[in-house]
């Protein structure tokens, strides 16, 4: 017990506390110029928008993809179920390359989007394709057990009461799942937001265009810039912090209204 | 029971087809794209690529890094998990958060902490330059910054099955004369085995494959402070796409197995749950 | 409405859960189906509601064939024995649900609806809880509250899965009474599953003993009690004591006791002779007929009536009940030797095992 603490203090707490000392330091001045200038509002925007344009489409095909892995059989199930972790076992380098070079232009996809215009790598939406590898477990892994638990017979009672299929989904499934899946939704946009390794690959990291936070913040430390890599690294946590404890409450707001039995 | 109440047949076959679909661009193409790339050139560069003497290195720091961290994240991870579901004490909730929180820092910050911490431009770092000790851009910074990302990982697994399971078992065990030792190892250990290999197996997967955090503190020096996800991105800089490839098509075979042993794990627990539920007369 | 079942087949894998099935059930009764678990009360309950579909044999509704019919088009209130209830909407909105989803041209408006589920709630005594989720719910408002829900869509059958089932002892004995001047009120045709023989032949105008798959009697509580057509209906409403005899000549012989039979029958050595506990009598002197001999091995007096265990000389454990008043003229002891007789008994063929 006491080692863990010991352990624990000195692992994270005392690392991560450094943050804070050392954005101490600043003067209001510094912190302003370095959290609010143009090229770091740039990355902002790209960083929150992509991340939430990822979270949403793994909010839509991760729902799917739990629907299917819990209602239906079909071959394969069993293989796709595995495969869905993929990106929490796989290195994010290792996926940054290969998705670089499936959707750069002489890449398998990319060279199927050139003739429509569409430049999926190095650009924003290589971005928003690596964030949304990145973040496919989530919701999938946070919706699957309460699909399990929605009972049979409540769909059967809204089947007698005469509500057809699309309505019990509507009004019956959906809501029972509903904070669930903003739960996923909330995880898979705090991880995309950190998300480093696979992105810098495919962003092809143009400053201004394709420059995310993390590598911003990477940037500066390279340039010995440590007082603005801390000012920004402090807005990204306290964005991350602020997510975690929206999931926390609304989890806690839905274990005490929905326990029956 | 049968489904009476279920999605017409064209329904059911359009969301399947769709997920195989997302999932195929997603999850499988980069996973075919990354042996295509490794084997391009044949196999005989395959190999050269492999045992280029920095490449080896590399390969050899990444498994330093993973049997210094594992271990001491696995023996934290029980301690931890132990004292949360055995105990009550004030400030539990702290520190199930403190134990959460790595996972939502960025790569790149944790990275960045023990750089704020120990660099040449902070009193400690200065204090370890006199005394000629280098942590940062060298190999123990990689072991903290790698140690600091996987730190969730078993207590995480861990925390929810000892609670679940409850004390009921240890207590009997003490009161037929068990001492702690033996009541750890012949009742505890065994209840949480494969949940523990669970969290272990994620925690080496991620000491092995971190990326953005190491990146800040390891300062790339070819052959001595490159681990494999660098080392990778060094090659690929350098467009040495096949070798490139030729490392991250380990590190997709470690995930692989990682992936098969977790749906082993799971196989395995479910049919475990299965027998108990039958065992114990709790018929549906 | 009635309901006609005829020749109903249902097979699970191997099992099967109903074989060649038909019932009626009247319009505007009370109806139990009572088994124990695995006998296809259930099943059968679905398949009449469309929730499971047959594999042989058709459901008539009012003598129209329901089989294509959809369990949404069925009009069947359904009450789930774990009341299915919806944990994200309020007890207003349950019970409003099946008149929100009606096609729009049929829906009712919002304040006719409001006004619908008031009186709904009001019905079932739950009018003050309307704003409550069910997690706030006691297990028997959470019943009240489902059976709302399937009566706010007016439905021309009531059904109900082990309505009681998940309910304690106290609240299961006002809930059934409550449910029987509902039904009084209602005059809706209903089917309830039970398992508890005496939920079954307490609330019900008519119950439907099944067994295996099959129904075994169907008759007025009255009659499956006291006219009991199987061993197997004999034995699983009320305790029953079963006694091994051989039949010759117009009688039967449990060991000395000759029973005089009330018909002929023929010729026997293996017979049983069931006998209901407060059946028998309990006496000192041996009677004309040659009486059971056995020992008292156990006096229980808490209750209306005495019971008391024996075991005969073949080493059978008998039980009898007698009145309070029986048993003061009697002053049983324990391990006292008496006679047994039995004032009134059934005798079934060997083979009808149970």
């Amino acid at each position: 017990m006491g080692i863990s603490l010991v352990y624990l203090v000195l692992i994270v707490l005392i690392p991560l506390s450094m943050l804070f000392l050392k954005s101490a330091t600043l003067s209001w001045g510094e912190f302003f110029s370095a959290v609010f200038s143009g090229r770091t509002l740039a990355a902002y925007k790209l960083t929150f928008g992509a991340s939430f344009a990822a979270a949403l489409l793994n909010a839509i095909f991760g729902f799917l993809v739990a629907w299917v892995l819990v209602r239906y059989r079909f071959p394969g199930k069993r293989l796709v179920d595995a495969l869905v972790d993929m990106p929490f076992a796989l290195p994010t380098a290792v996926a940054g390359i290969s998705l670089t070079a499936i959707y750069s232009q002489n890449g398998w996809i990319g060279k199927l989007l050139v003739p429509f215009g569409i430049k999926a790598a190095f650009s924003p939406l290589g971005v928003v394709i690596a964030l949304t590898f990145v973040g496919l477990p989530f919701v999938v892994r946070t919706l699957e057990p309460v699909l399990t638990e929605i009972d049979q017979e409540v769909e059967e009672a809204a089947a007698s009461l005469g509500a057809n299929r699309w309505q019990t989904f509507c009004r019956v499934i959906f809501p029972a799942v509903g904070p669930a899946l903003f739960t996923g939704f909330a995880l898979a946009f705090a991880r995309a937001l950190g998300e480093y390794g696979s992105v810098v690959f495919i962003s092809g990291n143009m400053p201004f265009r394709t420059e995310i936070v993390p590598l911003l913040i990477m940037t500066k430390l390279e340039q010995y810039d440590y007082a603005g890599a801390t000012a920004i690294a402090l807005v990204m946590l306290v964005a991350a912090f602020s997510l975690l404890l929206v999931i926390n409450l609304l989890q806690a707001w839905t274990r005490k209204r929905q326990a029956l039995r | 029971m049968a489904r009476t109440l279920n999605e017409p047949l064209w329904v059911r076959l359009l969301l399947i087809i769709t997920v195989f679909l997302f999932l195929g661009l997603f999850l499988f193409l980069p996973m075919a794209a990354v042996f295509t790339g490794a084997f391009k050139k044949g196999i005989t560069v395959y190999l050269k690529s492999l045992a280029d003497p920095e490449t080896f290195a590399a390969i050899r720091l990444t498994l330093l890094v993973a049997a210094i961290t594992v271990p001491l994240n696995t023996i934290f991870g029980i301690a931890a998990s132990w004292a949360i579901a055995r105990f009550d004490f004030y400030g539990k909730n702290i520190l199930l958060t403190l134990i959460d929180l790595p996972f939502t820092v960025s790569p790149v910050i944790s990275g960045m902490i023990f750089v704020l911490l120990f660099g040449a431009q902070s009193a400690f770092g200065a204090w370890l330059i006199a005394h000629d000790i280098k942590i940062i851009f060298a190999v123990p910074g990689i072991v903290l910054a790698t140690t600091f990302v996987t730190f969730p990982f078993v207590a995480r697994e861990l925390i929810p099955l000892m609670q679940s399971q409850g004390s009921d078992e240890e207590e009997a065990a003490l009161t037929l004369g068990a001492n702690g030792w033996q009541t750890f190892f012949r009742v505890t250990l065994p209840n949480i085995k494969w949940g523990l290999l669970y969290g272990v197996i994620l925690c080496n997967a991620r000491a092995m494959g971190e990326f953005g955090a190491v990146s800040v503190v390891s300062g790339h020096i070819r052959g001595a402070t490159n681990t494999m996800p660098l080392q990778v991105e060094i090659l690929y800089n350098e467009y040495n796409f096949a070798a490139a490839f030729a490392v991250s098509s380990l590190l997709m075979m470690l995930a692989l197995v990682t992936l098969a042993v977790k749906s082993f794990i799971e196989w395995k627990s479910k049919s475990v749950s299965i027998r108990q539920m039958f065992e114990g007369g709790e018929s549906a | 409405m009635s309901i006609e079942v005829q020749n109903i087949t249902k097979i699970f894998g191997n099992f099967t859960a109903l074989k060649d099935l038909s019932l009626h059930v009247p319009t505007g009764e009370l109806v139990a189906l009572l088994g124990p678990s695995g006998s296809g009360k259930t099943t059968l309950l679905r398949i009449i509601a469309g929730l499971e579909t047959a594999d042989a044999g058709t459901v008539l509704f009012h003598g129209e064939d329901v089989e294509n019919k959809h369990v949404r088009k069925r009009k069947v209130g359904f009450v789930f024995q774990h009341y299915a209830l919806f944990r994200h909407m309020n007890v207003f909105e349950n019970v409003a649900f099946g008149l929100r989803v009606r096609a729009r041209k049929k829906r009712p408006s919002e304040n006719e609806i409001r006004e619908r589920v008031h009186k709904l709630l009001n019905l079932v005594q739950l009018d003050r809880m309307a704003a409550r989720f069910p997690s706030q719910l006691s297990g028997g408002q959470r019943q009240r509250v489902a059976l709302a829900r399937a009566l706010a869509v007016e439905p021309k059958v009531l059904l109900l899965d082990e309505p009681f089932g998940s309910l304690d002892a106290r609240v299961r004995r006002e809930l059934r009474q409550w449910l029987r001047h509902l039904h009084d009120e209602l005059h809706i045709t209903s089917v309830f599953v039970t398992h508890d023989q005496e939920e079954a032949l307490e609330v019900a105008d008519r119950v439907v003993v099944m067994n295996e798959g099959r129904v075994e009697q169907v008759g007025t509580p009255d009659e499956v009690y006291h006219h009991p057509a199987t061993p197997f209906v004999y034995n699983f409403l009320g305790n029953v004591n079963l006694f091994h005899a051989r039949i010759e000549k117009g009688k039967a012989y449990i060991g000395e006791l000759a029973i005089d039979l009330p018909h002929a029958q023929p010729d026997s050595e293996s017979a049983m002779v069931y006998v209901r506990p407060h059946l028998l009598d309990i006496s000192r002197a041996r009677g004309e007929n040659g009486d059971l001999r056995a020992r008292v091995v156990h006096i229980n007096l808490a209750g209306s009536i005495v019971k008391v265990e024996l075991l005969s000389e073949k080493g059978d454990t008998i039980q009898v009940e007698i009145s309070q008043e029986r048993f003061s003229q009697l002053l049983l002891k324990k391990h006292e030797d008496v006679y047994v007789t039995p004032k009134e008994v059934r005798i079934f063929p060997q083979d009808y095992s149970i």
